[in-house]
């Protein structure tokens, strides 16, 4: 027997499916608090506060979730809502923090970093809260935080945030130790600043055999420019954040200048775009020094797998004339988004994320590049003497200059784009050309109305 | 009189009659479109008439819209280096990727249009990149046409070419590389589908009788399969350039519009301004200027047609 279903009885049975799905699908209602009748006679009953947490850091790796459990331990009438930002990459997930502000659903828990030029449009646009008197009742003693990135917490004298990562930026050659032994090379001291710059340069010759390996690799981002110039004594823009500096000073314009004979005079650098994925390249032997950061060694040295290939090593640029280490010392924050309504234990939870132990498994289990603590330093040093690299740099190192009127992706996105126009091998501009565009395209930038 | 009644009573057209059955008939006509207008309003007109507006101000989200007039235009044709540039290269890239990608897949659907064996096989091959993830799609051909230790360069070179493209790295390749990827992508996807259709719905009445009249195979691609394709050709030109000018997410995340802006197309350059920079009203007034060159390119291309396009029977 054949049983057809009428058109109308097929759409009345879709239209029912439908509005299962749609029912099923809602959002589940907010557990109710305990009714006075369940509650006489019991204790009296804790309030139960709800807290979000939208981050991007760590999330996959449990850090995040681990963090949670140890927290509702000792605050069991807390519940702490893990939100994961997963946008295709680090400025998407702020965009998806500004929709969420916009639309007032960000959560409690949230984190606008320095480093990436948040912070400051961020506190202008009200989002973060001021952490001072919640500071001042708990009695934190800021001290447990290297001082360097605790600065960077501050803005018109008001701290906002609690240190997350951090580190000296782009301030080393990570290097394969292989192709410096097959040279007979003796490995530098890695924390010993004695490489000079006619040394790199000679190397990066040594090391590059054209269509198999690469001496040097400097990518054309804001965080390799500015080192650069540092490098030479000088830097990209003022410590102020107004000024661009390339044509100003002749130390930046003599970085500008070694970078552009190596790279398009000489060809012996990656083009621009030719090397995505530098630990790759380093870890297939396909690449000899890595202008990244220090804390870049320890996961090159965590993604090898055939020491006959690749050692991880470190060489650290000379020291300037002013006796700093060519750096830029990077950091990032966690916040309390301003009006929450819990700030106090939102607080507390601050503390548990950047404390020792949340700091240490936000390096170890996170993955994270998080010295911001002289304790976390040691334990790190502990587990692995590699750490110890590190330390020198975030000592000695110079801080970030920020564009003053917070436009900092306009800059970091101007920086990238000219400086692969200037040290593009394909299509050479004359020098003085590039650096004109460069320079001008950058004060430009810093020209702007503030964001 | 009441033979008209009757002829429309029984057209189903008169209201006393059918009334009740039309009333049912209309609310679940408009039930079943609710969805569907729901997101159509609120999700495309809503926002649509919302940006316009918005280009007229100026609006980074978390604050609320100043009017500023027409500002956000004349910024946009007087003090924006990267809008004719990007506009230029969007152009650039609909231009020659689209008509290689619309004759590719014409091209592959006669060749999978012919009785073969294994042609199943053969259509599930061509039409599996289609299926491939496009991030994924963007590492292998990053690979792939990798500078100095890419297969295709070392091809290349093995063949004899001592300076082969910088592809992603070189500006001037950079836009060829991502077309190449397009096409490796698109050409056997579901543009190919739509155009093993249209080779399937030509009568072979007409390839017979031109067969009786001693056509070659030649005279009957040129004679009959090229004009009666033609509302397929235009279809997939039309939907094609509209594609093509939104190229957006190959750029972002193989070259993210570099090296040196060389893959900063209109989409990207907007996006930009949109979610990185936070000049919403800005790149709201973009995105209606693009809305406007689309939309009359299209226009063009509809009037066009009318000296190209073969409707059988028509």
């Amino acid at each position: 027997m054949t049983n057809r279903i009428s058109r109308r009885s097929f759409l009345q049975g879709s239209l029912a499916a439908s509005v299962g799905l749609l029912a099923a699908c809602a959002a589940p209602a907010a557990p109710q608090a305990p009714s006075a009748d369940e509650g006489a006679g019991a204790e009296p009953a804790m309030e139960t506060i709800n807290l979000r947490w939208d981050t991007f850091r760590g999330i996959g790796s449990g850090w995040n979730e681990e963090r949670i459990d140890t927290f509702r331990e000792m605050h069991s009438n807390v519940t702490i809502e893990l939100r994961p930002l997963a946008g295709a990459g680090q400025q998407d997930n702020y965009a998806k923090m500004y929709a969420a502000q916009a639309a007032g659903d960000l959560g409690e828990i949230i984190a606008f970093d320095p480093s990436h030029y948040h912070f400051w449009r961020a506190i202008n646009k009200n989002i973060i809260m001021p952490l001072d008197d919640l500071v001042a009742t708990d009695g934190t003693d800021l001290g447990e935080w290297f001082e360097h990135f605790m600065s960077l917490q501050y803005y018109q004298g008001k701290l906002y945030g609690i240190p997350s990562w951090g580190w000296a930026g782009f301030d080393t050659l990570v290097t394969n130790a292989v192709h410096l032994e097959e040279e007979g090379i003796d490995l530098p001291d890695p924390v010993g600043h004695d490489v000079s710059t006619d040394t790199i340069t000679e190397w990066a010759y040594k090391f590059y055999s054209e269509g198999e390996r690469f001496g040097l690799n400097i990518s054309h981002n804001e965080a390799t420019v500015v080192v650069l110039c540092r490098l030479f004594n000088s830097s990209l823009i003022n410590e102020e954040g107004t000024k661009c500096l390339l044509l100003d000073d002749p130390n930046a314009t003599e970085a500008m200048r070694w970078a552009y004979r190596l790279g398009v005079e000489e060809q012996i650098l990656p083009a621009p775009g030719d090397i995505d994925n530098a630990n790759g390249a380093l870890t297939a032997g396909l690449l000899t020094m890595n202008w990244c950061g220090s804390l870049c060694v320890r996961n090159f040295k965590n993604s090898i797998e055939d020491e006959s290939i690749a050692k991880a090593w470190q060489i650290l640029f000379p020291t300037r004339k002013d006796g700093r280490f060519p750096s830029q010392l990077r950091g990032g924050t966690w916040n309390i988004r301003l009006g929450s309504e819990h700030a106090d234990i939102a607080y507390q939870f601050l503390l548990h994320i950047g404390g020792h132990d949340g700091s240490l498994s936000f390096n170890l289990v996170g993955g994270n590049f998080a010295m911001v603590r002289p304790d976390v330093a040691q334990s790190l040093v502990e587990e692995d003497p590699i750490h110890e690299w590190f330390i020198p740099s975030l000592e000695n190192g110079i801080p970030a200059h920020a564009p003053a009127n917070s436009r900092g992706r306009e800059y970091t996105s101007a920086v990238q784009q000219w400086t692969d126009l200037l040290l593009d091998p394909n299509q050479p501009v004359a020098f003085e050309k590039g650096l004109q565009d460069l320079h001008d395209n950058i004060q430009a930038i810093l020209d702007m109305e503030p964001a | 009189m009441a033979t008209l009644t009757s002829r429309l009573k029984f057209a189903g057209i008169s209201g006393r009659l059918m009334t009740t059955r039309q009333k049912r008939e209309n609310f679940y006509g408009y039930l079943f479109l609710t969805p569907w207008l729901l997101g159509f309003f609120g999700l495309f007109i809503g926002p649509g008439l919302g940006s316009l507006y918005f280009s007229f101000t100026e609006y980074d989200v978390l604050s609320p819209p100043e009017w500023i007039g027409l500002d956000n235009y004349i910024k946009m044709f007087t003090n924006d280096p990267l809008l004719w540039t990007s506009l230029g290269r969007t152009f650039y890239y609909a231009g020659l990727g689209v008509p290689l990608g619309v004759f590719g897949s014409m091209f592959l659907a006669i060749l999978l249009n012919a009785k073969l064996r294994g042609l199943a096989t053969y259509r599930t091959l061509f039409f599996m990149p289609s299926l491939v993830p496009i991030v994924a799609s963007v590492v292998l051909w990053k690979w792939l046409l990798h500078d100095n230790f890419g297969i295709i360069n070392q091809t290349l070179v093995g063949l004899g070419w001592n300076d082969p493209p910088g592809w992603f790295g070189d500006r001037r390749w950079a836009i060829p590389s991502l077309i190449l990827m397009g096409l490796w992508q698109g050409v056997g996807g579901t543009r190919m589908i739509i155009f093993l259709a249209g080779l399937q719905g030509i009568p072979e009445t007409l390839y017979e009788a031109a067969s009786i009249d001693g056509a070659t195979a030649f005279h009957k691609l040129r004679h009959v399969t090229l004009p009666l394709l033609t509302p397929t050709i235009f279809f997939n030109m039309v939907l094609g350039i509209i594609s093509g000018l939104q190229v957006f997410t190959a750029a972002f995340v193989a070259t993210d519009g570099g090296p040196g802006f060389a893959t900063t197309f209109y989409s990207l350059h907007l996006y930009r301004h949109a979610f990185d920079f936070w000049n919403m009203g800005y790149a709201s007034a973009l995105a209606w200027f693009f809305a406007i060159v689309i939309i009359s390119l299209t226009i063009g291309q509809l009037r066009l047609s009318r000296r190209w396009v073969f409707y059988y029977g028509s």
